[in-house]
């Protein structure tokens, strides 16, 4: 957590092999696996306006275009509109002018009128024209797309098309299977047909409802085109009356090339994310619904569960070959004590393997998964063509995971580091520092409460050049206490670390 | 996700059409896209803007296209892509990669239910609901002529050039530089923006006048300022004759109208007739004024002058060409939409269940795609 904004310097690598800060992490408390934004599954959990901060139903959001019904964007610069009120005088109605006697002032009443304004370069509705309003949110004209008839009379005779040809198909198919009855019918001995006999007797076919074709006008060709106005190679133009790229594609559905055609555009909306665990479905991360809340209902950030690693000194100038040490800090976020043990990272075929354990247990979840649907499915049921839908319904295709680019340049000196971080207790942040002499490993620097230093010595590689990034990487085991389940039980789970130690010096 | 969500809800399919430079986006059966956005990926990893079909490696392209798709779906269409239907509209003879990274990246990393793949000029063409035409793409990398008969592409006939904006940008930059303006400040938003706002199409006369070492009068230049530090004179010549090089004459013979004519005459012949009335051109770069009388003007002239045209397309030629509904950039994208709006999105999509089995996407191209059988 030491950089906000910059690259980590630690970085843990994810369950699918990518590198992450421990602050972009999650920690799926159901699989006991680390999780982050590219191997979570996300879902979009409510939609709201990030200007006026209303909640909008997902159904709404859906009707109104995923588009907030009071706010609008500048077309010019998409900076937020803001609704100006102005007070124009309105001449009064002629039947309350008729009453004689009253000053000239009662025949006209100031009434508030709103316009559009953007702050930001000065554009107002009134630019283009649109006429004041007497309420400021929700009376504003839509803007209309020209061809919407055209299109919709487009898209009613392909809908009309495909149908009939569907209906076709299903005729012939219907037509060509010969009909398997388990008795030889009458009428297929005399070669009496129902339809042939419908049509004897000069009934209609049984089946005639039949898709009309839909007659469309097929757009037509011209020859005479909009030629070059004559104007063009004579008339300076005003750079300002054509609109940029930008603000065409604000207005996707006529692209104006005149400023004097932009309109207000309805601001988009913002959503807030869950997110889901794509082994086990369960949520890792889901918001409050209420947009001005940034809090969460369920959060699973690993720096609740995971040790958090932080690079405190290096004081030593990095050279190839040599051995160094490098000062971690190892902070404990549970309320369990956790037993660490720092150990090197796996090799490159451990590391395979690990993939196709991964890989293996994913297959098998979904084998189970499926088998167990199918049963209590063919026991309600008893029907085997659903059965097989819905397998093939659960057919799914996973995420591969990755090898960790990343390598690590050094050698530990240690094989193993073993030691014990206390339980999180945030009372203790104000207790007395009493040392209690206790029996400390030499690597142990300094101990408080649920935090404590230790030393990691190793030598870089001989390979290395001036200039190059040192990358110490580690395998770090802890202990973690799973409490989902009634009787917390123990797992030792483990997560490769990579720091970034330093550059090589130059000679 | 609730049962109700997915029986009761009709999910309407998400419509893609990813181009060189920008990519339109939105939903089947409605009349416009959403958005139009550059294609570009602002990359999770570092943080870098790039462009999104420039790659080095295929994990890095997968992994730009997640992250473009991650934006796409979260924060412009607002929807889960999970269980949900998509329509891309695709060049017929684009790269093989780009497909299948797209397909692997929908199908596993986004868990999509189908990809329906439309072909760029058959989707371009059912917008106008005629059978027979010839279609005209004028992109950012490149100019693709199809001839389409009776619903039908001859392939045969396809042409292609490699000039479009990114062409007509480069020539905007050289004119400017031999004008003596500064090369730093001529960034491709720069010489897009020059163009889109001051370049037109000039016609056929002066045309002919700049190609015979002629300089008329040109049209006035203009003041552009660029980002309030300096002040740059365009040329009048420059807004006039950037887009010649469509229309350059050269032994090659393959500027625009030369590649529709011959699009036309590798045509079989009882079809060109047709075609030379129904001529549709679409594509971002063919918004710029002036180009379609040109265009008309050009091949009229070359009919009537040149020898080879002349011996092979007879009688009363006339060229017709038809007019988008909306805007020509994402006419491509207006024809997914109809696609994906009628029920063949359930009956021509590859579903997820397809793609498990054969683990890569069916192509016009592959033989053993075309039986009808297994």
């Amino acid at each position: 957590m030491a950089n906000f904004m910059q690259n980590s310097v630690v970085n843990y690598a994810c369950t699918c092999g990518l590198l992450n800060p421990i602050t972009k992490l999650f920690f799926c408390r159901h699989c006991l696996k680390l999780r982050c934004g590219f191997c979570v599954c996300h879902e979009v959990d409510s939609h709201f306006c990030s200007n006026c901060l209303e909640n909008i139903p997902s159904s709404e959001a859906k009707h109104k275009k995923n588009c907030c019904t009071n706010c609008f964007n500048c077309p010019c610069c998409q900076h937020t509109l803001s609704a100006r009120a102005t007070m124009v005088v309105v001449p009064k109605k002629t039947d309350e002018t008729t009453k004689e006697g009253e000053g000239d002032s009662a025949k006209a009443v100031t009434r508030k009128m709103y316009y559009l304004s953007c702050l930001g370069c000065r554009w107002t509705s009134r630019d283009v024209g649109i006429p004041d309003q007497t309420v400021a949110t929700g009376a504003w004209p839509e803007n209309e797309c020209s061809y919407q008839t055209r299109f919709n009379a487009l898209l009613e005779y392909y809908q009309a098309v495909v149908l009939q040809d569907k209906q076709e198909k299903q005729e012939y198919i219907r037509r060509k299977t010969p009909k398997t009855h388990k008795f030889p019918s009458l009428t297929d001995r005399t070669g009496l047909t129902v339809s042939m006999i419908r049509r004897q007797i000069g009934w209609p076919d049984k089946n005639t409802q039949k898709a009309k074709p839909v007659n469309i006008s097929p757009s037509l060709a011209t020859d005479e085109l909009d030629e070059l106005p004559a104007d063009i190679f004579t008339q300076p133009i005003n750079l300002r009356n054509v609109t940029n790229i930008k603000q065409r594609h604000g207005q996707p559905s006529d692209q104006p090339f005149n400023v004097n055609k932009l309109y207000p555009q309805r601001r988009i909306l913002w959503i807030k994310r869950s997110l889901r665990c794509r082994q086990c479905e369960h949520n890792v991360i889901k918001p409050e619904y209420h947009p001005t809340s940034v809090k969460y209902r369920i959060q699973l950030f690993a720096n609740y569960h995971v040790p958090d690693v932080l690079l405190v000194q290096n004081e030593q100038i990095l050279r190839a070959g040599q051995s160094s040490y490098i000062v971690l800090k190892l902070t404990n976020p549970t309320l369990h004590d956790v037993s660490i043990t720092i150990k090197e990272l796996p090799t490159l075929a451990e590391e395979l393997q690990m993939i196709e354990e991964f890989k293996l247990a994913c297959k098998i979840k979904e084998n189970t998964a499926t088998s167990a649907a199918a049963e209590s499915l063919k026991s309600i049921t008893s029907s085997p063509s659903l059965t097989s839908t819905t397998l093939s319904r659960q057919a799914s295709l996973i995420e591969e995971p990755r090898l960790v680019e990343q390598k690590s340049n050094v050698k530990l000196h240690e094989n193993e580091l073993k030691f014990v971080l206390n339980q999180r207790d945030d009372s203790s942040e104000f207790d007395e520092d009493v040392q209690t002499p206790r029996e400390e490993p030499e690597f142990i620097i300094w101990r408080k409460s649920n935090r404590a230093s230790i030393r990691l010595n190793f030598t870089t590689d001989e390979s290395l050049q001036a200039g190059d990034m040192v990358k110490v990487g580690f395998t770090m085991e802890y202990t973690y206490v799973n409490t989902v389940s009634n009787t917390p039980t123990t797992h030792t789970l483990s997560a490769r670390v990579f720091i970034d130690a330093g550059k090589i010096a130059d000679e | 996700m609730p049962l109700y969500e997915t029986v009761m809800q009709e999910k309407p399919p998400v419509v893609l059409d990813i181009g060189t430079a920008y990519t339109k986006l939105g939903f089947a059966a409605e009349a416009y896209p959403r958005k139009i956005i550059p294609s570009e990926v602002i990359l999770s990893s570092n943080g870098q803007t790039k462009a999104l079909l420039q790659y080095e490696t295929i994990s890095g392209l997968y992994d730009q296209f997640v992250d473009f798709l991650q934006m796409i779906f979260f924060k412009h269409l607002l929807v889960i892509p999970k269980e949900r239907k998509i329509v891309i509209v695709e060049n017929v003879f684009g790269q093989t990669v780009l497909r299948e990274t797209l397909a692997r990246v929908l199908f596993r990393h986004f868990e999509v239910s189908s990809i329906m793949f439309v072909p760029l000029h058959m989707s371009a063409l059912a917008t106008l609901a005629v059978p027979s035409g010839v279609v005209v793409d004028i992109g950012y990398t490149e100019t693709t002529v199809m001839p389409v008969y009776s619903r039908v592409q001859i392939m045969q006939a396809f042409q292609d050039q490699a000039y479009g904006g990114r062409a007509i940008h480069a020539e905007i930059k050289r004119q400017l530089l031999e004008e003596g303006v500064n090369e730093k400040h001529l960034t491709d938003a720069i010489l897009e923006d020059i163009k889109v706002r001051t370049c037109f199409v000039t016609n056929l006369e002066r045309a002919k006048a700049y190609r015979n070492g002629q300089t008329p009068e040109a049209p006035p230049s203009l003041e552009y300022p660029i980002n309030g530090q300096e002040i740059i004179t365009i040329p009048g010549k420059l807004r006039e004759t950037v887009f010649e090089i469509m229309f350059e004459e050269n032994n090659d013979r393959d500027s625009l109208p030369h590649l529709i004519l011959r699009a036309i005459i590798k045509s079989p012949v009882d079809v060109r007739r047709s075609l030379i009335e129904s001529i549709f051109i679409v594509g971002g770069s063919a918004i710029i004024m002036g180009l379609l009388s040109r265009l008309r003007a050009e091949m009229q002239y070359l009919v009537e002058k040149d020898e080879e045209y002349k011996n092979k397309l007879c009688g009363d030629i006339k060229f017709k060409f038809h007019k988008t509904i909306g805007r020509e950039n994402f006419t491509a994208w207006l024809g997914g939409s109809l696609c994906g709006g009628t029920d063949l999105i359930q009956t021509h999509s590859l579903t997820k269940e397809a793609y498990v089995k054969n683990d890569r996407v069916p192509d016009w191209i592959n033989l053993t795609d075309k039986r009808s059988t297994g």
